[in-house]
């Protein structure tokens, strides 16, 4: 015990000494959040359109109107001809062009189907591919109150009249936020780059600075030095986790809805498992630059890429979900966004939380076996 | 021929220990037996494999074959019983570059188990007898090379070692670091421990109760400083001249010469038993070749010029008699 807390306390120091360090830690992770949550975000509101209306009736102006009053678009430029379309899109001043064809008024009028194209930038897909379904959208409910308003005209009643509606309800994020999605993640990218990367540097560092000689001729079990070695940063972090989602809560309106003592019971047991990951890198590399580059490999690309995190899983090719289910980042991530955006019940969590039990036990006996006594 | 009684009068017994990195025996074979509080020096040229039986002595490195006892205990089969006896201070600087020096101190107190009541007390006197006390607070990175090294011996004494393993521990210090060092040293000697020392330093050597001398991962000689140089056929003769490089092969025509090497701006000349005859005839030779003889005397023969003259035979028997290798012929 004492030998574990002399460890402990020495790289406590050495954490508090480097500057940069200190930086990494508890700066970095703040910055990436703000980073990723409003680079990686998928909200799509005020879009940039121009409208390009051929018909210039009543009916073609109420629909234009109606456009503009959606938040989704942002009706900045009146097109007169066709061949204005290019220039906005090549300018990039405009995202969307919607045109209201000739006629528009008098078909509507005539209980024909209204002509409206609706003109998207591919080039930015995204944006592309939600504008041009909010538009369609639009265009629907546009055109079921031109019906309605029509067949009412004529004098009959439309609420007796049978008729299917669909209602289509995003739960737990009811507005589509992204960062409400994003975040949770973001937890698990950050304390795995942090725990992994700084746990596969520290034995190495202890090896090319010569100070592990001394630790070897010194009466300490390799159990003692990893768990004297893992305390450090499994606080760490922790408080990483802490900083990241309080943070998220406040300034990003993440809702929390789970059982702390949950949370914190399974990003324990994740942190377990990252930091053993590090320590394995760091029992096997030869320096400190391989020892950065395997743990990136072995500990980020998987847990940015097979998580979930941006990809679903659901929808890879059945290799790579078969390839997920072998990293811990996995299960966590489904653990971090249930307890932030379900709540989640210890029952529910049950998969996760034994899986995650299992890679900490088999991970932490691997790396105390890969460790080496002797030089 | 080395003692083979597991005594515990024996602090080191070797046993045709063998160190093989990839096609390369950097340690070949070794027997040695080193008795208990001796300062034993070990000897020889870059890559003769020194380190390499350092650091499996210290159980850092793992024998390929063969073992050693250290204090009876096997550094193979029972390490845990050497640790907590041995102390170990490699050739590179081996702290914590951040830490203070008491910081250092006080981690390697802990991790080696120093009962807390004498942590306070050896650590103090460890920095008194160091000179390091005035910079107890300064981060171990921005001590200079004499005291870094004298920090790194502290710290291996912290735990009052009975072994102390050294290896090349005043290689890059300045000479009067180098003295302090060697005073600390011989403190230890007088209190009993034992010293394993590795040094390219003759003068250092010389401190030394016995010493070896390995090359290309075998120990072909051992014997006291005295007796070592008590081994060497002939006399040695200084002699000091205008221009010493020019007299060189004016002095090895010479049929009493035997060998010479440079030592500053002179000459040191090896010549048969008969020193007093062959005195005159160095003179002559020189002045006769026009040279300025400024003296020629009879000097000591010294470690370097005794290694000169025995490492060649002792290498040449070791090559053709694995049996005894340590004998070395009149």
């Amino acid at each position: 015990m004492r030998r574990i807390l002399a460890i402990a306390r020495k790289e406590f120091l050495h954490i508090i000494r480097d500057k940069r360090l200190l930086g990494v830690i508890l700066v970095m992770p703040l910055i990436q959040l703000f980073l990723y949550a409003y680079a990686l975000s998928f909200d799509v509101k005020q879009l940039p359109t121009a409208t390009l209306d051929l018909d210039r009736t009543t009916a073609s102006r109420q629909y234009v109107d109606a456009l503009q009053q959606s938040n989704y678009f942002l009706v900045d430029g009146v097109l007169t001809s066709y061949a204005q379309v290019d220039n906005r899109f090549e300018s990039g001043a405009d995202k969307v062009v919607v045109v209201v064809g000739a006629g528009f008024g008098d078909d509507i009028a005539a209980g024909r189907a209204g002509n409206v194209q609706i003109l998207v930038d591919g080039s930015d897909a995204n944006a592309a591919q939600l504008g041009s379904s909010y538009a369609g959208a639009l265009s629907r409910v546009f055109g079921a109150k031109v019906v309605i308003s029509q067949i009412e005209q004529k004098g009959l009643n439309v609420s007796g009249a049978g008729g299917l509606t669909s209602s289509i309800r995003t739960w737990y994020n009811p507005e589509g936020i992204s960062a409400a999605y994003f975040v949770p993640g973001l937890i698990v990218v950050l304390v795995t780059m942090i725990t992994v990367l700084q746990t596969a540097n520290t034995l190495v560092k202890e090896k090319e600075q010569g100070t592990y000689e001394q630790l070897i001729v010194s009466p300490i079990s390799r159990i003692e030095l990893m768990v004297g070695k893992i305390a450090p940063w499994a606080l760490i972090g922790a408080l990483d986790i802490i900083i990241i989602a309080v943070v998220g809560i406040l300034a990003f309106g993440i809702p929390f809805r789970g059982s702390v003592g949950l949370f914190a019971l399974s990003s324990l047991l994740y942190v377990i498992c990252t930091l053993g990951l590090g320590l394995i890198v760091s029992a096997r590399a030869t320096s400190v630059d391989s020892a950065n580059q395997l743990g990136s490999l072995i500990a980020f690309l998987p847990t940015f890429m097979l998580s979930g995190f941006v990809f679903p899983i659901s929808s890879m090719p059945p290799v790579l979900q078969w390839l997920s289910y072998l990293f811990p980042a996995r299960y966590f991530m489904v653990i971090c966004r249930t307890v932030f955006l379900k709540g989640g019940s210890p029952a529910v969590l049950f998969p996760q939380i034994a899986a995650l039990v299992v890679f900490a036990v088999v991970i932490v006996v691997l790396a105390a076996s890969l460790y080496r006594e002797r030089a | 021929m080395a003692d083979r009684t597991d005594s515990v009068e024996t602090a080191i017994d070797v046993r045709a220990i063998t160190r093989v990195f990839r096609n390369v025996k950097a340690v070949d074979d070794v027997t040695l037996a080193i008795p208990r509080g001796e300062v034993f020096g070990l000897v020889g040229p870059d890559g003769a494999g020194k380190s390499t039986l350092i650091r499996m002595l210290a159980t850092v490195l793992a024998p390929t074959s063969g073992d050693a006892l250290v204090f009876g205990h096997s550094v193979l089969t029972d390490p845990h019983h050497v640790k907590p006896r041995i102390g170990y201070m490699s050739q590179a600087f081996s702290l914590y570059g951040d830490l203070t020096v008491q910081e250092n101190l006080d981690f390697f107190a802990e991790l080696r188990g120093v009962p807390h009541r004498d942590m306070a007390s050896r650590s103090k006197r460890l920095l008194e007898f160091s000179g390091l006390t005035e910079f107890r607070t300064r981060q171990a990175q921005f001590l200079s090379g004499g005291m870094k090294q004298k920090l790194a011996l502290a710290a291996t004494l912290i735990s009052e070692p009975d072994l102390l393993f050294l290896d090349e521990p005043t290689t890059g210090v300045d000479p009067v670091s180098r003295r302090e060092f060697w005073r600390i040293i011989s403190g230890l000697h007088r209190d009993g421990i034992t010293v394993f020392v590795a040094t390219p330093y003759m003068d250092e050597a010389d401190r030394c109760d016995e010493i070896a001398f390995m090359t290309q991962g075998r120990i072909i000689l051992r014997d006291t400083p005295s007796g070592m140089k008590g081994r060497v056929p002939g006399r040695v003769i200084e002699v000091a001249v205008n221009d010493y490089r020019a007299a060189m092969p004016v002095l090895r025509a010479l049929p009493c010469v035997h060998s010479l090497e440079v030592s500053g701006d002179m000459l040191r000349v090896l010549v048969s038993k008969d020193a007093d005859a062959c005195e005159s005839t160095l003179r002559d030779a020189l002045t006769g070749a026009g040279f300025t003889v400024r003296h020629v005397t009879p000097s000591q023969t010294d470690l370097e010029m005794a290694f000169a003259t025995l490492i060649p035979t002792a290498a040449k028997n070791s090559d053709t008699s694995d049996a005894d290798i340590l004998a070395v012929p009149e």
